[in-house]
């Protein structure tokens, strides 16, 4: 049969070299943004109350309401890790993770509009910042967002190798 | 093909049971940190005497026009704070025109490896027990310790104490920690108030810069 065939947007070897490399990268991705959370967790688990006060810093909800979030997101970061960091559930957790950090840049945002001084308590300290401390939302903000693109390529790509996920999926 | 379709099912219950698995996960851990939260609560408290009647702060003298001030003893700016305006704030409460509210809270407890802010804050609470808060605190903020530090011990602190003639009643409230809950009270009530930061102050409620012009001219 003769049949014309559109030019293709990749060379077929682009395409079955990236075929062959995406598992990979896919899991270093995984690693990257497991490791994001554990530190990000980590950071704030020994202190609750003063997570719930850098959460209070954003000024968005009572400070009661701030309190139970600031004192449950830590746990949750680490569990995300966790999850990311053995492959489980994958397509979730990017999910999940890719939500809190819209919700962060939103936060972030707001608090750049409205002129607050706040540290963004990302990993770790946060509140308001000292006299003659400047905030740094831009670069807080840039951060996220590489952030949210690892979480989107492990949306649309999340089987990895070394993953839980791949495991069952061979079973 | 009867066979694509049952490993396709299967492939989509798995699918299902990790997620299901996954939202179990998180929804525990977060439950975890609420439960620890809710577990640790705002105990009872003893405010020590010349507490303001909330417990939130102590009071030093007696003026119409209220200020709130609002410092941790590890935070360096706050130090400064005191130093620059310390004497201006001294001055209104001898010549009568302000109530000065101290809330000493332990924001910064990360900052040290011995949870200094709150330890200090206590005994402040104890030297206000034995009418010395104000010549307490300027000499912890006299050697205040090093963000980062281990901080002072508490027998640096008890120590400080008695160089302003605060006795063994003060050592051993230190020593028991008596007033760490009245700490955490104050600490957790001045969040509840939007402080998200050291040094706040505040005159007739409102929010002004920490220095001495204008804590003067919102005095007026």
């Amino acid at each position: 049969m003769n049949v014309t065939v559109a030019s293709p947007p990749v060379s077929p070897t682009f395409a079955r070299r990236w075929h062959a490399v995406r598992p990979w990268l896919g899991t270093l991705v995984r690693l990257g943004l497991a490791a994001v959370w554990i530190v990000a967790g980590g950071a704030k688990v020994g202190d609750l109350a003063a997570s719930g006060r850098a959460v209070n810093a954003y000024d968005v909800m009572p400070y009661d309401l701030a309190k139970a979030i600031g004192a449950a997101l830590p746990f949750v970061e680490l569990a995300l890790g966790v999850l990311l960091l053995v492959g489980l559930a994958t397509r979730l957790a990017a999910g999940v993770s890719a939500a809190l950090l819209v919700v962060f840049i939103a936060g972030i945002t707001q608090a750049w509009a409205r002129g607050l001084q706040i540290d963004c308590g990302c990993f770790g300290s946060g509140g308001q910042l000292a006299a003659g401390q400047s905030p740094s939302y831009g670069p807080e903000i840039l951060r996220d967002l590489g952030f949210l693109a690892l979480a989107g390529f492990l949306l649309i790509w999340p089987l990895t190798r070394l993953s839980i996920d791949s495991w069952l999926e061979k079973k | 093909m009867v066979r694509d379709q049952i490993a396709r099912e299967r492939r989509r219950s798995r699918a299902l049971w990790t997620s299901i698995a996954a939202v179990a996960v998180l929804v525990i851990a977060g439950l975890i940190g609420w439960g620890v939260v809710s577990s640790q609560g705002s105990g009872s408290y003893t405010a020590p005497p010349g507490a303001v009647e909330n417990g939130t702060g102590v009071k030093v003298g007696g003026g119409p026009v209220t200020i709130d001030v609002y410092e941790d003893f590890i935070c360096p700016a706050c130090r400064q704070f005191e130093q620059q305006s310390g004497g201006t704030i001294d001055q209104l409460v001898s010549e009568g025109k302000v109530t000065v509210v101290y809330h000493p809270v332990a924001f910064l407890d990360r900052a040290s490896s011995t949870d200094y802010s709150t330890r200090a804050s206590a005994a402040s609470g104890a030297a206000a027990e034995g009418g010395k808060f104000r010549e307490y605190a300027k000499a912890l903020f006299a050697q205040q310790p090093a963000e980062g530090s281990a901080g002072l011990s508490d027998d640096q602190l008890i120590q400080i104490g008695r160089s302003v003639g605060l006795g063994d009643a003060f050592a051993q409230a230190v020593r028991d920690g008596k007033y760490k809950p009245w700490t955490a009270h104050v600490t957790d009530e001045a969040s509840g108030d939007r402080v998200n930061g050291t040094p706040t102050v505040r005159v007739g409620g409102k929010d002004v810069q920490p220095s001495s012009q204008a804590i003067l001219a919102a005095v007026g």
